[in-house]
């Protein structure tokens, strides 16, 4: 079974990774991955939660 | 993408940017280059002859606000011209190819013109656990950094994640994220910190080199003078207001409305080094102080946890309000108006001095606990 994968998807904002499975000339399974990840969540956590939204929007800038 | 045979005037030309706009981008970029007139001439014959270099642009732990920055830049559609003033080889949010075409055009540069290509490096790079935590193709963001930065002529940091980790590597820190200059070693670099960058500082620093051959002159961050060499309180316009005691207590209260200053709600501009008060945002439109919203700080190294916290009031900055404790003294002391002038600008004078002595000593305090 031939996989296709396509890593980096450009045209977007961050890091995605897609793998397909073709079958036939058909796609029978696939896989989609965000590959960078910085723990923002973590990040925030116990801090003022005034300063949060100026940590937060830095999440995606587009 | 143009091809790399043609002039940076070539280039703009076909895009129709027009010959009076050219010599006024000109014009602009010597003026945030701190030149003089005279230095306009030389810029335009170097843009008019000179090929364009190539450049490849990485983004690693990031939020693409750096790329943003320069596609919505202007004066006169400086997205053309950052994206026209080099050869754009590899740029992940705005080339057409993906995948397998996407690496192909990135490693035929890096071979092909190696040591003459220039690389914009946006986003952090994650070091903890074997740098997993950001890869492109399959390879860890320190992997590709290691070659791609390694065999660059310069690397240009764009964003303060890229020059010392940024957000990502706000406390706790939680994938090991640095700076490129921290992850690779022995590469040659220029910082150019912001969150996000001003398009118009990157476009001045390749201006630069492409018209007298050097990279502008750097401070000990490796940060151009140009535009980090003044604090953003020397250059902001709510100043006199700071002088003058003038301060906003509240959001929304009346000193906020009258434009006062924004130190009490925590304004980090005392302690911050950029030209935000003079070039701005959105073609010269505003930016955060000049909007109503403190500094925080973004360009300064650790902004998130050495100046926050962010809404909390800088504790001791040098002479705030003591124009107007001045006026009072020298009312209580002399009659007359030209001897509390005069007692006015003593005192002022003394309390300056001893401020800036005490601010000088905290500070090498802060530097020493970084």
């Amino acid at each position: 079974m031939p996989k296709i994968v396509v890593d980096p998807v450009t045209r977007i904002e961050g890091h995605l990774r897609i793998e397909a499975i073709v079958e036939g000339g058909k796609i029978v399974d696939a896989w989609s991955s965000g590959t960078m990840w910085r723990g923002i969540e973590n990040i925030v956590k116990g801090r003022d939660p005034r300063e949060v939204w100026l940590i937060l929007s830095r999440i995606c800038g587009v | 993408m143009l091809k790399s045979k043609d002039t940076i005037f070539d280039g703009l030309y076909s895009f129709g940017v027009s010959r009076r706009n050219f010599i006024k981008f000109c014009a602009s970029m010597s003026a945030t280059l701190a030149l003089s007139s005279s230095a306009v001439p030389q810029i335009v014959e170097a843009l008019e002859k000179k090929k364009k270099p190539y450049a490849i642009w990485l983004h690693f732990q990031e939020c693409t606000g750096d790329t943003e920055s320069i596609l919505r830049a202007s004066k006169p559609s400086i997205a053309q011209i950052v994206l026209d003033i080099v050869s754009l080889e590899y740029h992940e949010t705005i080339m057409a190819g993906s995948g397998h075409a996407a690496e192909k055009a990135l490693h035929d540069v890096v071979k092909n013109q190696k040591a003459k290509y220039i690389a914009i490096v946006e986003g952090s790079i994650p070091i903890k656990d074997g740098g997993i935590y950001c890869t492109i193709g399959g390879r860890t963001a320190l992997d590709i950094a290691n070659e791609v930065c390694g065999n660059a002529f310069v690397t240009l940091n764009v964003g303060s994640c890229s020059c010392w980790g940024g957000v990502s590597s706000a406390k706790p820190n939680p994938t090991g994220a640095v700076g490129i200059a921290d992850a690779v070693s022995g590469i040659k670099y220029v910082n150019l910190p912001g969150c996000p960058v001003n398009a118009e500082n990157i476009t001045a620093t390749i201006v630069h080199y492409l018209t007298f051959g050097t990279l502008p002159v750097l401070d000990r961050h490796n940060r151009p003078l140009f535009a980090y060499g003044k604090r953003i309180h020397d250059n902001c316009e709510r100043r006199p207001h700071f002088d003058a005691g003038q301060f906003v207590r509240k959001w929304g209260d009346e000193g906020h409305r009258l434009g006062w200053c924004l130190y009490e709600l925590g304004c980090k501009g005392p302690m911050a080094y950029k030209n935000c008060p003079t070039i701005k945002w959105n073609e010269g439109i505003s930016y955060p102080i000049q909007a109503g919203h403190p500094c925080f700080a973004c360009a300064s190294n650790d902004s998130w946890d050495v100046f926050g916290p962010i809404y909390t009031r800088a504790p001791h900055v040098p002479g705030a309000g003591y124009q107007a404790t001045a006026d009072k003294i020298g009312a209580a002391v002399v009659a007359g108006t030209a001897a509390a002038v005069a007692t006015h600008a003593a005192i002022r004078t003394f309390l300056g001095y001893k401020q800036k002595e005490k601010f000088a000593k905290e500070k090498d305090e802060a530097d020493k606990i970084k």
